[in-house]
């Protein structure tokens, strides 16, 4: 008992490991990034810290002392900096020539102090002038401290004596990595453009669902339930054919269809219409392209399960009930529909899932336009977090709302069970007690 | 391997008849181990450069640094060094592939070493520590970098620091088609003159839309061809917040300036209701735009000085300056004429060896020399970086590269290098896009960007 039980943990550990890895952590991940404010500006790795006219800026208000006190840069040729570039070992004529003729002089840029520098009899290389002017700098703006520790040091050499709570301020305002915070939140929750994406998205989801997956799908199952064999599985290979041409290809098509050089446009052409982008042309064109391009694909999975359920329901319910005199819309409402209900609650719940989350044929044919009308969720996140054309790619928001989608799921799985009286559906039959 | 008895007796015995051929294979071995000596002192380095928005004309953005390998390999080989740089040169036709895939690459430590994209990127990417500076590997005062308009070395910088050397630069004008221009009533000394009357600001934007609905009512273009602006998101539409006098950035804080961002969404409201422009514009096949601006189905359209070499080169466009007229991008209410400067620049990227940076920094130097720059700008139609490269004949010779400097480039403004930046633009252009396709009005709109940039930019953006 004790080894078959040790047995199948250990025949399940790959798909335990492999869920683990490919269902779980992403998710995991994914809210995590969605409590950060990481960006491309932020970077994902830890940040340094750095005194900019930003943060000079920000320290400001709190701080006008220190904030005047660091927003200059300066250079100082002094004794302490000559003793330190003795300790870089590089040609000892550099700091024999700087104590005879530059001691005690100050530069205000960089760029002046660096000039004279390069001006130095043994002509240091770039990397030595930058090198040179390092152990002379004697301000802290613009200059990039790897660890808060290093830029505290370096103002307590400048003679800032900063308390704790200082210290905070000062590492808050200068740190350039990623903080965690629930910010993202609070803007999807707050922004205009969100609501309306959210609409787009309930409105894709349910008229496609509606009118295609489930509604459209059961009607091509029972009408080539009604059909004989050859036709119905000839009928039923036409409507497969969206589901297996490769996507990009297939919108393609569509676009052909749909351009201002297009077949619609040429034909409408005959008519004495000038032509246009039927995909682009309007929100509500741009929908009614969307939907039937998702639509189309999304039909033929539930042909499929639908048509296999119904040749599962036993053909003596079909004689009995011809014997009984229903008619074809009888067969359908009292056979066939009632026994359809644990299909239809899959493809429903699946096929909801899968809409939510894809976005590639959106993405390929309209891109979310014209304008952001058909922009829907998933696609939102992705060019949030991942491609937009300014290249200010928000890690951390396009999380919160993939972490938004994953939620909506989650909840409307549970709604469909319910709705479809889940529970039923998987009591034990009595007869077999 | 054993050997049988015989065959090592033999061996052994027949020892002072094999001295001469073991000799020679000694020798061989020796200069086979010299040759790899050789060889070990020379040095391999790969470079990699990727560059963003690189179209057929734009080759010369990798290429240059493959010249600048050739003489680098050459400089050193006179010094007596043996280096050998292969040059992995990869060109994104577009920009939003290109950011994607160059953030990711960073951030999973597989950056390419050198990277040529727009300057704004320089803010974010310098504060993430994604680029290192410039500066610390090139002497700024030395030749040619010296030698590089100072407002674009200015454009290349972030916080002070010197990030970039210039690729490039580039203005945009707005374009008329010629013939329409005189059919609804322009004189050939009128559209001479319209260069000087829009840099003054007598020429407005105002006028355009006029002009525009004169050609389609004339029936010279359709409907919506009248103007015909840039059909995707684009630097250009920062130039119409600036005509209506508008200001991107004061002393290091963005600005934003509600009522003349109000005026530039009104604008092209306006243009869609009065027919002008298609209300399903943005998103356009980029083709398709191409097309029509090259074979005079558009009245009024703006574009960059690179559309120059498009047009004439792969669009079939021949007698350009028969058929085109080009301004600065005319003044608006409350604004100035104006056009915008967009230059590409090298960076380096944090995370290689100080060694191999440093040979990514000369080549970017190298390449950055008159003659090899003046190849790139020349080819692709865009401008100079140096008063020097407008010397070189392939340069001076070219009437289009000679006319944009001197009408367009001194009223040139750039955006600012802002870490912040992208996130106005976004917001910025989301909001054009929702008021230019009826989505929201202009007034709505400009209200929905000033609350999104108070919630998301803070004290970091000022709002008028």
């Amino acid at each position: 008992m004790k080894t078959s039980r040790m047995l199948g943990l250990v025949m399940i550990a790959p798909a335990a490991i492999i869920i683990l890895l490919f269902f779980l952590m992403p998710v995991i991940l994914t809210a995590v990034f969605a409590m950060t404010n990481m960006s491309t500006a932020t970077g994902i790795s830890a940040g340094a810290y750095q005194v900019t006219q930003a943060a000079v800026n920000r320290l400001k208000t709190d701080m006008p002392e220190l904030a005047a006190g660091i927003s200059e840069p300066r250079f100082v040729i002094d004794e302490d900096g000559l003793t330190q570039l003795d300790a870089l070992k590089l040609k000892p004529g550099f700091t024999a020539e700087l104590r005879a003729s530059h001691l005690g002089e100050v530069f205000l840029s960089r760029r002046e102090a660096e000039r004279m520098i390069k001006s130095l009899k043994e002509r240091p290389s770039t990397r030595e002038v930058k090198q040179i002017s390092d152990v002379f700098n004697r301000s802290v703006m613009n200059t990039r401290f790897e660890d808060r520790a290093a830029l505290m040091e370096s103002l307590a050499k400048l003679g800032f004596k900063l308390s704790p709570q200082d210290e905070e301020k000062v590492s808050r305002a200068t740190y350039t990595g990623w903080i965690w915070t629930a910010d993202n939140f609070r803007t999807i929750a707050n922004s205009q453009d969100m609501g309306q994406i959210l609409l787009n998205t309930g409105f894709y989801v349910a008229v496609t669902l509606l009118l295609f997956n489930v509604g459209y799908a059961l009607l091509l199952a029972v009408t080539t339930h009604y059909m004989p064999a050859s036709t119905a599985s000839v009928f039923r290979a036409i409507w497969l054919l969206p589901r297996i041409t490769p996507v990009v290809i297939y919108v393609l098509m569509w676009k052909w269809l749909t351009w201002d050089n297009g077949f619609i446009s040429l034909f409408m052409g005959l008519f004495g219409h000038p032509p246009k982008n039927y995909l682009l042309d309007s929100a509500g064109s741009a929908w009614f392209f969307v939907i039937l391009i998702n639509g189309f694909i999304g039909a033929s999975m539930g042909m499929l399960v639908f048509s296999s359920a119904i040749k599962a329901i036993p053909q003596t319910h079909f004689y009995a009930s011809e014997v009984d005199g229903a008619n074809r819309w009888q067969q359908i409402r009292y056979i066939i529909l009632p026994q359809l209900r644990w299909p239809i609650l899959f493809v429903t719940c699946y096929q909801t899932l899968s809409l939510l989350a894809s976005f590639n044929e959106i993405l390929l044919s309209t891109r979310g336009g014209p304008g952001r009308s058909t922009e829907v969720w998933s696609l939102a996140a992705y060019h949030t977090a991942l491609q937009n054309y300014t290249g200010n790619l928000e890690y951390g928001l396009g999380a919160a709302m993939a972490l938004v989608l994953v939620v909506v799921g989650v909840i409307l799985s549970l709604i469909y069970l319910r709705v479809f009286r889940y529970d039923t559906l998987v009591t034990k039959p009595l007869i077999e007690d | 391997m054993l050997l049988k008895p015989e065959a090592r007796l033999s061996l052994f015995g027949e020892l002072p008849m094999t001295v001469f051929p073991l000799l020679k294979s000694a020798a061989i071995a020796a200069v086979l181990l010299a040759s790899t000596a050789v060889f070990a002192s020379a040095k391999d380095v790969t470079i990699s450069v990727w560059a963003g928005g690189s179209g057929p004309n734009d080759n010369y953005r990798v290429d240059a640094i493959e010249v600048a390998a050739d003489i680098l390999e050459r400089e050193a080989a006179i010094r007596g060094e043996q280096l050998n740089i292969t040059v992995q040169k990869t060109p994104y036709s577009g920009w939003e592939e290109f950011k994607q895939a160059i953030t990711l690459a960073a951030e999973a430590k597989k950056a390419p070493n050198i990277v040529a994209t727009g300057h704004e990127d320089i803010g974010p990417w310098a504060q993430s520590g994604l680029i290192v500076p410039i500066e610390d590997y090139v002497d700024l005062d030395s030749w040619p970098v010296s030698d590089i308009y100072p407002n674009l070395m200015e454009i290349s910088s972030f916080n002070g620091v010197v990030y970039g050397i210039p690729q490039d630069a580039e203005s945009r004008p707005f374009f008329f088609w010629k013939p329409y221009m005189k059919q609804i009533g322009y004189t050939d000394a009128d559209l001479e003159a319209l260069p000087a009357k829009v840099e003054k600001g007598e020429y407005t934007l105002k006028n355009v839309l006029e002009d525009a609905r004169k050609m389609q009512d004339k029936g010279l273009v359709q409907a919506g061809y009248g103007f015909y602006p840039r059909n995707s998101n684009g630097p250009d539409y920062w130039q119409f917040y600036t005509s209506f006098g508008g200001v991107m950035e004061e002393e290091g804080k963005l600005v934003f300036d509600k009522a003349a961002m109000k005026r530039t969404y009104q604008f092209f409201a306006d243009a869609v209701k009065n027919g002008v422009i298609k209300k399903n514009h943005i998103g356009m096949p980029g083709d398709q735009w191409w097309k029509e601006v090259a074979t005079g189905k558009a009245g009024i359209w703006h574009g960059g000085t690179w559309h120059y070499a498009r047009l004439v080169n792969q669009e079939g466009l021949k007698d350009f300056f028969d058929n085109v007229q080009f301004t600065l991008i005319p003044a608006g209410e409350g604004g100035k004429a104006n056009t915008l400067t967009h230059p590409v620049v090298y960076l380096l990227t944090a995370g290689h060896t100080p060694e191999e940076t440093q040979i990514a920094a000369d080549l970017v130097k190298i390449a950055s020399e008159p003659r090899i720059n003046a190849l790139h700008a020349i080819k692709s139609a865009h401008l100079g970086i140096s008063e020097a490269e407008t010397k070189v004949d392939l340069y001076a010779g070219d009437r289009w590269a000679s006319e944009a400097t001197a009408r367009l480039l001194p009223h040139a403004n750039a955006m600012p290098n802002n870490a912040d930046f992208g996130k106005y633009w976004t917001i910025m252009w989301k909001n054009l896009e929702a008021s230019w396709t009826g989505a929201k009005t202009a007034d709505a709109a400009a209200s929905d960007a000033e609350a999104e940039l108070k919630a998301t930019l803070g004290a970091a953006i000022i709002i008028r």
